[in-house]
Formats: structure tokens, sequence, C-alpha cells
């Protein structure tokens, strides 16, 4: 049995209820375990790196004074070292921040999609996270409410002397019409003296007409483990646009299951990864096209360099029925080392005829000529290296519509 | 929907090639036991080696589950419940075409294969019959002797040229390979044995059919083909199977040796009975095919058109060991009313400079599901290896699926990998376009089927490409509305 499943005390464990809901995601987990090799879905990630260590599940709250320095205007949610941090920050009207634990216990509407959106005997580390649910948070943008500045999920963590393991769990509600920019930023600072694991799930409601962006910048401490899941599900007409960078820890896992369950619903997954080092860093998307006439984009770049490896794995299921959709993917990675590996496996799942879907993938190194040209002309080798993969990242990151943030999503990628 | 309905109907009676020779066969009791494969050792002659090989693959086997990874539901196998060898009784083998049993021979024609009518043929082929498990005739041996190229049944091999086989046999497909390969190695009965010397280009085709006939016996061919240093063969094998009501088990090895500068070209047409429309009956074929270019320069080549068999589980798989050794994989795979098929190829990249290739196309119609699942893995070691892919899927009708799953492991920088993978149905503007210039839908249909297909038929030798072509038109007939 894994360290990572502990008995510790979380608020609440005298309501029945919400003792059973965690005990739920408890035995999901002790079910399946920490998936193998052998589990598909882990193939190319080493799982069993990730709970080598004991892991300690911290029961206090720990202020730090680090401040989060970012070039954009925001409403900002801060975490530390997994606890939730009150901020100062006045939200506009129609936007709603919770704590997860409040919301879970003063506002039953949650429970419509909390815990309800994943199938947790699908998703182990969904499950671990589920028999921790008490850190996370709850917001919801009322009908026909368009947020002006984008909102802000910052987790930062200062690794200690212990090992610590922590569990995040957001469910992010927009109702009709309403339309947000959300940005995740996980980062840390301090010294590297241990490792620490954040296992993340966030829980993603599309009203029909509504449309998120969101944006995620994984900058993990190197030795830290990462897994996160979010799952969406997007009604009529709505419209989710995701991207996602990587460019820390150890092993950092990106899972996307997008859930196009009404017509119209349109989904963009965009994913880069950087890397160097002995880092794995794995892109999982899913993207289920449940109903007639919705359409999916996705593209992911990765740079990947030391004895680092890169994993992407993702999915286009079309449903029986699901006609008059559009799903396609193209993953193209950029091998700077011999030492440096990756593995893809794009997948495309379709039991509907009149449908349009495609997949690429490619992989290969730096052009000779395109160096030979630059050094020719007097650029140095390291930094004739850097436009190219600069260039290389520049259409996926580009994707990114707040001017604000896509300028320092580039800067975070250098 | 009447015009679709009457063609379905019409598309149940459709498979030419159903039809049972009644000859008696010497048929082993049902069940699989270390006696059972004694039995099947003594009944062959096998020396003592062959025995022990045998016995290890069932040793081996009894410890595996049937493999569940594959997007294929079936009803579950009982091993226990087939007869592994069967052979048609004759008293005394025959020397020539004239001492083979006529109702054998008369089998034949009818699936026109040209045994009487290869001298007519011009000595293009030479067949190697394969009626259930044993090797009835073997033709043009004498013209293939003289070049000292060797084309037998794989027992005969191992009575004549027992050094070779054992040199090469689970040397490409060990037994430890996988359930199916296990089961192959413990219970095989035959197959065709090919070695083509140094140097030597084989004046023609050499070409198997194989069929499977006695009631509940299933059918374990065991090819072996070694091309020595600057030789060159291209083998062709085709399959056609009787109508039964009652599923019937294929696990087939095909192991192929490419040594160095020598070229071997593999093509396959599968038309075994594929059940009837609604999914009763059918072949299952487990198949494991295996290429080794062991020296630099060895091309191998896998050419496969699939329309049979009511579930197909088949991986024709490349090892590129030697420096610029070159594989390739053209694959029509084509599913109609309850087929279900997995299907696919690897790609192992060990030597500098290897290239390999894969087009895939497959075309579901009906009920029917396939799955393109092929592997390209780059070795730290291969320097500069290249692939290309591409698998296209075409759609006909609501009710069937397409699937593809590609795995890309690339360990090397230098390496140029490209995958490309599309799935749509045909386009109503091709149908209209043809269907205004006075083509009917059906023939609009297979007309734009073939387009399809045509950068994979191409590369078929010719007596192939023909037959090919029909059985497309005849496995999507019905399946237009």
């Amino acid at each position: 049995m894994s360290s990572l499943l502990q008995k510790i005390p979380l608020i609440g464990k005298e309501i029945p209820w919400l003792n059973d809901v965690r005990q739920k995601g408890a035995e999901a987990f002790a079910k399946t375990g920490v998936p193998t090799a052998k589990t598909e879905a882990w193939k190319y990630t080493k799982p069993r790196e990730l709970c080598g260590d004991d892991f300690v599940i911290k029961q206090s709250k720990k202020d730090s004074d680090w401040k989060a320095d970012l070039p954009f205007e925001a409403y900002q949610i801060r975490f530390e070292n997994g606890y939730f941090c009150p901020q100062e920050s006045t939200l506009p009207q129609g936007v709603e921040v919770v704590p997860l634990i409040e919301a879970m216990l003063f506002h039953p509407e949650v429970w419509k999609h909390l815990c309800k959106m994943a199938d947790i005997n699908k998703y182990p580390f969904a499950a671990l996270n589920q028999s921790y649910l008490n850190e996370g948070v709850y917001i919801r943008i009322e009908k026909n409410v368009e947020l002006k500045k984008p909102l802000v999920i910052i987790s930062h963590t200062t690794p200690g002397e212990e090992n610590l393991f922590f569990n995040l769990h957001n469910l992010i509600v927009l109702e009709e019409n309403a339309a947000a920019t959300l940005v995740e930023y996980h980062t840390w600072s301090g010294e590297v003296k241990s490792r620490y694991f954040a296992n993340l799930v966030n829980e993603i409601y599309l009203s029909a007409g509504a449309h998120l962006e969101h944006i995620k910048v994984q900058a993990e401490a190197f030795k830290a483990n990462h897994v996160a899941l979010s799952v969406v599900a997007a009604n009529k007409d709505s419209e989710y646009k995701s991207f996602c960078l990587q460019r820390g820890a150890n092993i950092g896992r990106n899972e996307t299951l997008v859930k196009l369950q009404e017509s119209g619903a349109c989904a963009e997954v965009n994913a880069a990864y950087i890397m160097n080092g002995w880092a794995t860093l794995d892109t999982t998307t899913d993207i289920e096209h449940l109903s007639a006439q919705t359409t999916s984009h996705q593209l992911v770049k990765g740079v990947i360099g030391g004895d680092a490896k890169g994993v992407f794995q993702g999915k286009i299921h079309i449903a029986p029925n699901a006609v008059k959709t559009e799903g396609n993917q193209l993953h193209k990675a950029l091998l700077l080392s011999n030492t440096a590996e990756v593995d893809v496996k794009p997948e495309l799942e379709i039991f509907a005829d009149d449908v349009k879907c495609s997949h690429g993938a490619a992989s290969g190194e730096l052009d000779e000529d395109q160096l030979f040209y630059m050094r020719s002309r007097g650029i140095g080798l390291e930094e004739a290296r850097q436009i190219l993969i600069d260039a290389y990242l520049e259409d996926v990151i580009g994707k990114i519509k707040h001017e604000g943030i896509r300028n320092w999503v580039e800067k975070e990628a250098k | 929907m009447n015009k679709i309905n009457s063609i379905e109907d019409e598309a149940g009676d459709k498979y030419k090639y159903g039809f049972v020779t009644d000859i008696a066969s010497e048929t082993a009791p049902k069940g699989l036991n270390e006696d059972i494969i004694r039995l099947i050792s003594a009944k062959k002659g096998e020396p003592e080696w062959l025995l022990d090989f045998r016995l290890k693959a069932f040793e081996f086997w009894q410890t595996l589950s049937e493999p569940t990874w594959a997007k294929l539901k079936y009803d579950k196998i009982d091993y226990q419940d087939l007869s592994y060898y069967s052979a048609p009784k004759q008293k005394v083998a025959p020397k020539s075409l004239s001492e083979v049993d006529p109702e054998l021979l008369a089998t034949y024609e009818k699936l026109g294969i040209p045994l009487k009518e290869q001298e007519a043929l011009a000595g293009v082929v030479a067949v190697d019959a394969v009626f259930d498990s044993v090797s009835v005739a073997t033709t043009y041996r004498a013209k293939l002797a003289e070049k000292g190229i060797i084309f037998c049944s794989i027992s005969e091999a191992v009575r004549e040229h027992p050094d070779l086989v054992k040199k090469y046999l689970g040397s490409v497909v060990p037994y430890t390979d996988n359930f199916f390969a296990a089961l192959n190695s413990a219970v095989f009965t035959d197959g065709s044995f090919v070695y083509i010397p140094k140097g030597v280009r084989c004046p023609m085709e050499l070409s198997t059919y194989f069929r499977i006939n006695a009631k509940n016996t299933g059918q374990f061919e065991r090819t072996l083909i070694v091309a020595d240093d600057e030789s060159y063969v291209s083998y062709l094998e085709g399959c056609t199977a009787p109508q039964r009501d009652e599923n019937q088990l294929h696990a087939a090895i095909v192991e192929i040796v490419v040594l160095k500068d020598a070229e071997v070209k593999y093509s396959t047409v599968q038309n075994w009975y594929p059940g009837d429309k609604d999914g009763k009956g059918g072949v299952y074929n487990f198949v494991t095919k295996r290429a080794a270019c062991r020296g630099a320069n060895a091309k191998i080549s896998w050419t496969q058109v699939e329309t049979g068999s009511a579930v197909t589980w088949k991986y024709p798989s490349c090892v590129l060991q030697g420096d610029n050794s070159v594989g390739e994989f053209y694959s029509v795979a084509i599913t109609n009313n309850h087929q279900q098929a997995d299907t696919g190829t690897k790609m192992i990249h060990i030597g500098k400079n290897t290239t390999s290739k894969i087009i895939s196309k497959g075309i579901s119609a009906g009920f029917s599901n396939q799955t393109y699942r092929g592997l390209v893995r780059v070795s730290p070691g291969a320097d500069n290896a290249r692939n290309y892919s591409q698998c296209d899927s075409l759609l006909i009708g609501a009710t069937c699926g397409s699937h593809t799953v590609p795995y890309i492991e690339n360990r090397n920088k230098s390496a140029k990998l490209e995958h490309e993978a599309t799935t749509s149905k045909i386009s109503d503007e091709q149908l209209f376009y043809c269907q205004s210039r006075g083509i009917g839908e059906e023939e609009a249909v297979s007309l734009i089927v073939n387009g399809f297909c045509k950068e994979v038929m191409q590369h078929l030798p010719m007596e192939f490409a023909i037959e090919a072509a029909k059985l497309i038109n005849i496995s999507l007939e019905g399946s237009v509305g």
C-alpha cells in the first residue's frame, strides 16, 4: 500500500455524507493502487517513481512572504503549500470565489458537479484526490457576466524538510453565456531540500454559451511531482480554450478530459513542454465528442533536452451518432540531445461516419542548415538555438488570446 | 432504404468460397495437453529437439493468459474444445499431381488456384498448397532446386534441412513472444519453408494457399523464410475457407530472416470466411508475423489485403537491425457486417540509417470495427532513422467504427519521424460527381474505394492485384446506402 493513502483528520470528518465521498475516493484508489507501467494510460510515465518516497501530509498552514509578480492585472487566489490563503482583492459583481470546504458545507449546489465529472475508477490520482477532498476553490460566474480581468489561481510551494504531499480540487462553474479567463500558476521558491507532490483536479462546467480561456503554467521545483487532471463538460455552443505550459517538475503530468456533450460545443486544447535534466513531462488529452456538430483542435509542441522524456497521449473519441464533428490534433517534438526521448500515442476512436478527424505527429532535431545560416551571420550557437526554439514554440503560445498573459507565458517559456 | 436492404440481402450469399470438401480426415481427439503435442510430433516423425521446443512452448503458454488489449470482442475461446491435428487421409504420400485426391484438386479448382493450369500460367507461380495442415502437393520443386532454392513444407524441411530449421526457427518470433505465438510453437502442424541461397534471385513468385477445412480444427501454420546474402524472393500467401457456423481458430506464425543485401517481399490476400451478415461464424485469425533485417542493406516489404475473418489480430513487424535496412508495410483492411480487425505493424529501428514506411488504408462498413495499431520505435543507436506513416480510414455507414492507435517512441535526436492519420467518409461531392456522369452508386463507391486503396494495391504482384481488386468489391457490396 502506498504511503500516499494516510489517515489524517480532515475538516468535516464528523459529517457522514462528506466522509462518504472521501471514503469512496479512498476505496477507488485502494482498488487500482498506483498505476504501473502496464496501465495503458500510464504506459510511458513511470508512476512508481512518483510515489517512491515517503510523503507527509501537512496539517498546518505556513504563510510565506513570497509575492507573485505577474505582469498583467488579475484577481488572485492563492494556495500556499496546498492551503488556501485569503487574499485582499475585491471581486466584481457576479463572481463568487469560495474555499472548497466552505462551498461543500454551505453551497449545496456544488454537489451537482463536484466529484461527478470524472469516473474515479479510471483516474487513480483523482480518486486519491477525492479521498482528501478539502482544499481548493469553488468559482462561479453568473449568467451573462463577462469577466474583464483574468482570475489567477496561484499554487506556491516552499519545499521544507519533509516530502510534502498535497491535494487541490477546484470546481469552476460558468453559467449561461458567462465568459472568463482563468490562469493557473504552479510555482515554488526557496531551497529544494525535499521533494513534494502536488495532486490536482479541476472540474470545469461550462453552461450553454459560456466561454472559458484556461491557461496553465506548471513551473514546479525540479524535484517535484505534479499530477493534474482537468475535466471539462462543455454544453451547447460553449467554448473551452486551453493552453498549458509545462517547464518544471521531475515528473509532470497534465491530463485534460473534455466532454463536448451538446451540439455547437468546441474545444481548443493546446500545450507546450520544455524540459531538461531527468524530467518526464506528460501531456495527456482525451476529447470526447458526445454530440453532433462539435469541434476540437489540439496543438502540442515539445522541446526535450538532457536525459528528459516527453510524453504525449492524445485521444479523440467520437461517439455513435456524433455526426458533423471535426477533431484534429498535431503533436511535434524537438529533440535537443542524444539521450532525450519522446513517446507519442495519438489515438482516434471513431464510431460515426460523417466526421472529419485527423492527427499528426512528428519528431526531429533542430535544422542544421538554419543553425548554420545564423552562425554564418555572427550569431552564437546557443543564441541561434534559442532563436529557433522560440520560433518553434511561437505558433502554439501565440494562440493565447489575452495579450498580457501571452507575453508572460513567452517569458516563462524561455 | 429499400434498395439498401435488397443489396444487403444479396450480400449475405456473397461468400463465393463457402463450401466443404468431403474428405475423410484423420483428426486428433479434442483438447490440448502434453500427450497431444507428443502425438503431433510423433505423427510427423520429428527429431527430439523440436519436441523439446514444442513442450517448452506449451509449458510457457500455460503461464500466459489471452491478451485483452486489442479492441476486439469475441466469445471466449475454449482451447480444450479444439482438435489440434487433422490430416487428410492418404495411404501413401503423393509423388505427383496425378496421385492427389481428385476431390481435393476439384476444391482448388473452385478456388481458382492454378494448380492444374499452372503450366498455362507460364510458370509464374509455384504453389505449395496447404489443405488443413499437411502439404499435399508442392510444385515446381525441380525448377527451384536447380537454383538451390528450397521451397517445401516445414515438416519436410525439418527432415531434410534440419540445420537450417534449427538455426532459424524461433529466432525471429521466440515462443515466449506472446500468447498465440506460444500456442503455435507448441502445436504447429505445417507451413512452408523457404531458403534462398546467397546471390540467388528467385525466378518466380512463391505462393501458398492456405485452406481451413476439417470441422473444429484450429489451424496452426508456421512459415519460415530465410533470404541469404544478396538474394531476392517474392512470396504470396492467400487464404480462403469454407462457410461454417462455428468459429474457427487460426494462429499462425510467419518468420522471415533477411540477411545482408537481401530483399523479401511478402504479400497476403486474406479472405477467410468472415461470418454471415449477423456476425455468426467466421474465422478467428490471430497471427504473429515478423521479419528481421539482420544484415546491412536488407529490405523487407509486407503488403496485405485483409478482407476476411470475423476477428483479425495481426501486426506484421520489421526489426531493422542491419545498417541501411528498409522496412515497408502496405495494408488495406476492409471490414463489413460484424467483422472486427485490430491490425497494424511494428517498425523497430536499431541499425543506423534505417528507413521505414507505413501506408495503411482501412475501410469499415456495416457494423464492423477496425483498429490500426502500430509501433514505431527508434533505439538510441539508430542514427538518421527515418519513418513515414500514413493511416487513412474510410467509414461507410453510421454504425461502424474506425480507430487509430499509433505508438511512436523516439530515442534518437537525428531520427525524423512523421505520422499522419485521417478519418472521414466518402464525400457526397465525389459520389455526386460520379453519379451525375451516369455511374451507379455501388459502382461509384467501388471506384472511390479502389482509388483510396491504390497506393497499397500497386505494391501487390500482378496475379494478386486482380484478385484483390475483385475482393474489395465483393467485400463492400451491400454496404452503400
